[in-house]
């Protein structure tokens, strides 16, 4: 009785490093890289790339895998809703096979000046814990307007030039009657 | 040479006087606030330029066709409305060459707001390079899209007989073509808005403009697929007013109600 008892404990102590050793496989493998710059500038308006990848570098596939981005405004510290920033928030990726590196390109429009930082998170099926990159930081200076000087003439005179020629027309009209 | 004699006598009519101008002091006033608004307002200019472009266009297209429907909607029914129109088909001059005259005189007026928009086009668009297709694609397209719907608009005045209902008539039709066009790509999954979008003329004009400016697709063959459904609708427009003249010459210019 003993000896089973003492062997029971055994199995059950075998199956729970099992157990532990397979969610550290399952989070763990997967490493999420910034290939762009870890600074990008730009104006409001502009659009910039942020390019990354994701390796699973365990032995086993990974199932359900998805990527997504978290940006928050260094000034407010506030997440940023990504809304107008880009139109795929979220990358479903799927499986990933051992050993295998997917690209991830985010297309970003900066859209209000300030300093921001981006994080890209993995989060996988069954992982309590996703896995980060590191932090992208944003500088997005003001918008300057795109042709003030220009267009004020063009806004202001066109209108005038019709008016005068109207009031030519009805002036033209008072002669000849 | 009968035609351009009622062009010019229609022209002199519409456009020698400060009151029939006024229209086009306010469209120019349209174009002036879009442009400035969208070049200068901070919130609005954080829009890509040839987005801000697009908007631009579908302006100028959309009030030039306003301006073209309005008053083929009544250059032809004022004849019916101020009891002229007995003398006038008395005299002679063919139905095709008063018709040809005021659909030339209609089109002048889509000739003017285009002209009135020229310093705008030129202004939004430096720096992107689209300038000339942007000229091109807004004449070409607008072009099509007055000339069909001008005689689709003969047409029914040469049916109704009367100022009001053209004028009604016309803006709804105007309407029921022009909101449906605005509807943003998420409202047009299903296959009934995808086939609406499709068969819609002003659809195929704002398509074409954003295939343009926006996708960077300037040459004709690119925009094939936008100007079919414009040539079918110019071509069904004539044939409409074809057979409303039929009708008219059939019921003589004293209708027997």
């Amino acid at each position: 009785m003993k000896y089973k008892i003492l062997t029971l404990a055994a199995l059950i102590f075998l199956l729970g490093l099992t157990a532990n050793a397979y969610v550290a496989s399952a989070s763990g493998p997967l490493t999420l890289q910034v290939l762009s710059s870890k600074t990008l500038s730009g104006t409001a308006g502009d659009f910039v790339t942020v390019q990354g990848s994701i390796t699973n570098t365990g032995p086993q596939a990974i199932q359900g895998v998805t990527t997504y981005l978290s940006l928050s405004d260094k000034q407010t510290h506030k997440p940023v809703d990504l809304e107008d920033w880009s139109a795929e928030k979220g990358l479903y990726v799927g499986t990933i096979d051992s050993g295998t590196t997917l690209p991830l390109d985010w297309k970003i429009h900066f859209v209000t000046a300030g300093d921001y930082s981006l994080i890209i998170v993995a989060e996988t099926i069954g992982d309590p814990i996703p896995q980060v990159s590191e932090i992208t930081e944003f500088h997005v200076s003001p918008k300057q307007n795109l042709n003030p000087a220009e267009v004020l003439p063009v806004a202001l005179g066109t209108p005038i030039i019709l008016i005068f020629i109207l009031f030519l027309i009805a002036y033209r009209r008072r002669v000849e009657e | 040479m009968i035609p351009f004699t009622i062009w010019k006598k229609e022209l002199r009519g519409e456009l020698y006087s400060w009151k029939s101008m006024l229209w086009l002091v306010i469209a120019s006033l349209s174009f002036s606030l879009t442009s400035y608004l969208l070049l200068t307002n901070k919130e609005l200019s954080l829009l890509d330029q040839t987005e801000l472009m697009w908007l631009l266009s579908k302006v100028i297209v959309g009030i030039g066709l306003l301006v073209t429907a309005l008053d083929a909607a009544s250059i032809l029914t004022v004849e019916f409305d101020k009891d002229t129109a007995e003398n006038l088909f008395l005299a002679p001059v063919s139905l095709v060459n008063l018709i040809l005259g005021k659909f030339l005189a209609v089109l002048t007026l889509w000739g003017a707001v285009f002209l009135v928009s020229v310093p705008y086009i030129i202004v939004t668009s430096a720096g992107s390079g689209l300038a000339i297709p942007f000229l091109t694609h807004v004449a070409l397209l607008g072009t099509l899209g007055a000339s069909a719907f001008t005689l689709l608009i003969l047409g029914l005045s040469l049916l109704f007989r009367s100022g009001k209902n053209t004028i009604t008539t016309s803006l709804i039709v105007l309407l029921a073509l022009g909101i449906p066009a605005t509807f943003t790509s998420t409202l047009k999954n299903d296959p009934v808005s995808q086939l609406i979008s499709h068969i819609n003329p002003l659809d195929a004009i704002f398509s074409s403009l954003d295939n343009v400016l926006v996708d960077y697709h300037t040459s004709i063959l690119q925009n094939w697929q936008f100007l079919l459904p414009l040539v079918i609708f110019l071509v069904l427009s004539l044939g409409f007013l074809y057979g409303s003249s039929r009708i008219f010459m059939r019921q003589g210019v004293v209708k027997n109600d």
